[in-house]
């Protein structure tokens, strides 16, 4: 690897050259200076605004972390610089490749999982990641990218081998995105990939084309369940209102008749006191009076037979008439 | 050119060839292992600038982690099932000398690796029934413990004869084999419909219950309602027998009176024919003259 130090200018060289002739010797000493001040120079190296670099010399880790700006590093063969895009996300995808919309290819067969109650699952994850150990990234991993997808994918067949398959469907799915992130972030440690994983989407997953319908049947049925249970809820809805009302409305009229009644007892006992102190003053007058008057009331819409107190009554007269009462006495007894 | 000359271009020539085969540069992501006429002499695992006899020559070993995945295969656990595993293997190179006598390069070591993996799993696998790979719940599956032993198993075993450490060995994938899908899928299915159904029958349950909850709450609030009301025009009745009862008892006589000829106001309408005698209280005046009305 450093066989080409002996094609370059050594400082020996430039004593070398004090043995020439003075007019030789200047223009010689120019040129190796200037080829040494180019080789001096050619340490110089830029880090864009969204890399870092890592300086090595001799191999071995000089500068760990050179931020983006202008920078200085002895030359070839000395140190090396390597510059890393560290903010960039990079992705991989578990379970067949994205759909490539643009070329119209259709998406690979995404891969299957067993659940814990051995249900078969199709499970589509996107990794996204990023670098966080310039120096690991670089020195420690063969292939960063391929720890990522097998630390990934072994987390998240752990976690669905001991999951039933209806939580991976519905409930879990988020929980089961950060456990895996969380596992599989730790095992990328023990690696020293130098990597932090930024998400963990799990993109699709579906039930096997098999018995996609009859999980799609489970679906309906779930739904069918709260359409029952929301019906229901709206008879009890509209029930107990108006049961409220209608017990409202009970209680209102008997409050209603409590109050007529009271009230119109109290009326009549005040009519009757009113009368009776006046009967007190006088009470034969007033009760012939109160007889007669009721007398002249009744008895003229009435059907009337007079006899003497002493004569027959033919009660075959009355009699013809189904509809007439007989009253043998009139008067009340005072 | 001058002798002179020429013995310093020699001289040159020599000291960079020296300095050549003197010095060499390990980086990070290597081991170097010199070697002294072919044989292994000392391993350099430092990064950094080193000095050799120039006699020496070196071999060079990438020292980072790989990750090695070995064909799926079909394993059985104990209780006689079937499954197809996919795992993978975190390994690198931990001995340089050991490493280049038994192995030589990466491909014969992965190829050593899957030997001493698959049998350790399918050791591992055969201690173990199926229901403590794949459980519903997470303290049943005991695949972890199950991993770290015979990670530490190949570990040993791969770090003495190859030189290689293992960090890891993993199950990427639990699978059924194709032959047994179909059934699954049956079972799956099958399980399915009945979950439907229950779901369906869970939601009539509720169903009926919130209707028939609601019913006796009706009931209740009707049948409440009825009792107060009830009890108010109740008091309302007593309340007005008691006024009654109270005026009326202070005169009787006038109360019976007045009350009798208010009920033959009632009583006596148009179809009814009445017999007086011309004795009565009201016609005496009538029969008799003035001598009636004493």
């Amino acid at each position: 690897m450093s066989t080409v130090v002996v094609q370059r200018p050594e400082p020996e060289g430039v004593e070398l050259s004090v043995v020439r002739g003075p007019l030789r010797k200047a223009s010689h000493n120019r040129l190796y200076a200037c080829v040494v001040g180019l080789w001096l120079l050619s340490g110089i190296f830029l880090v864009p605004a969204d890399e870092q670099a890592v300086v090595t010399r001799f191999g071995a880790v000089a500068n760990p972390r050179v931020s983006p700006g202008i920078h200085y590093a002895l030359p070839w063969p000395i140190d090396a610089v390597y510059k890393l895009k560290t903010h960039q996300l990079r992705r991989t995808v578990i379970g067949g490749d994205i759909p490539d919309t643009v070329l119209g290819r259709m998406p690979a067969a995404p891969s299957e999982f067993l659940s814990g109650d051995q249900n078969l699952l199709n499970v589509r994850v996107v990794v996204q990641y990023s670098v966080s150990q310039p120096t690991d990234f670089l020195f420690q991993t063969e292939d960063v990218d391929r720890a990522v997808e097998a630390s990934v994918e072994s987390e998240l067949a752990h976690r669905i081998a001991f999951t039933p398959v209806d939580k991976i469907l519905t409930t879990e799915k988020v929980a089961t995105q950060n456990d895996v992130l969380g596992a599989a972030q730790r095992t990328l440690e023990e690696y020293r990939s130098g990597v932090i994983l930024s998400s963990v989407n799990i993109e699709s997953v579906t039930p096997p084309p098999e018995a996609a319908e009859a999980f799609r049947n489970v679906a309906g049925a779930r739904a069918d369940a709260i359409r029952l249970v929301n019906e229901a809820e709206g008879y009890a809805n509209d029930l107990i209102p108006r049961a409220r009302g209608e017990a409202v409305r009970l209680e209102e009229q008997a409050q209603a008749y409590q109050a007529g009644r009271i009230n119109r007892a109290a009326g009549d006992a005040a009519r009757f006191e009113a009368i009776a102190s006046e009967y007190a003053k006088a009470p034969k007058v007033t009760s012939t009076r109160a007889y007669v008057e009721a007398m002249e009331q009744i008895l003229p819409k009435i059907k009337k037979l007079i006899v003497d107190s002493h004569g027959e009554i033919d009660l075959t007269v009355v009699g013809r008439d189904p509809n007439t009462t007989a009253n043998p006495t009139g008067a009340p007894q005072k | 050119m001058t002798t002179q000359t020429k013995y310093t271009v020699v001289a040159i020539v020599v000291a960079l060839l020296l300095i050549y085969r003197l010095f060499y540069s390990v980086r990070e992501a290597e081991y170097a292992l010199i070697t002294q006429f072919g044989r292994p002499v000392r391993t350099v695992t430092s990064a950094g600038l080193h000095v050799k006899w120039p006699w020496q020559a070196i071999l060079w070993f990438d020292r980072r982690l790989r990750i090695y995945n070995p064909r799926p295969s079909e394993f059985l656990t104990r209780d006689k099932k079937n499954l197809v595993i996919e795992n993978y293997v975190a390994w690198r190179i931990d001995d340089p000398r050991r490493f280049v006598e038994s192995v030589g390069d990466t491909t014969a070591a992965e190829m050593r690796l899957h030997d001493i993996i698959w049998s350790g799993l399918s050791a591992a696998l055969g201690a173990q029934d199926l229901d403590s790979l794949v459980a519903p719940s997470p303290d049943q599956v005991q695949t972890a413990s199950m991993l770290d032993q015979l990670t530490n198993n190949a570990d040993r075993a791969a770090l003495l004869q190859y030189g290689i450490r293992i960090l890891d060995v993993r199950i990427k994938r639990l699978n059924l084999p194709e032959q047994n899908k179909q059934s699954v899928f049956a079972r799956m299915r099958a399980e399915r419909e009945r979950i439907a159904l229950q779901y369906r029958a869970e939601g009539e349950q509720q169903a009926l219950a919130i209707r028939a909850n609601a019913d006796r709450e009706k009931e209740e609030i009707l049948s409440a309602a009825y009792k107060n009301a009830e009890k108010i025009r109740g008091e309302g009745d007593a309340e007005a027998t008691r006024i009654y009862g109270q005026a009326y008892s202070k005169n009787p006589q006038f109360y019976k009176l007045l009350r009798t000829l208010d009920s033959y106001k009632k009583i006596l309408d148009d179809k009814t024919t009445i017999i007086l005698n011309s004795d009565s209280e009201l016609l005496k005046v009538l029969t008799r003259g003035e001598a009636g009305a004493k």
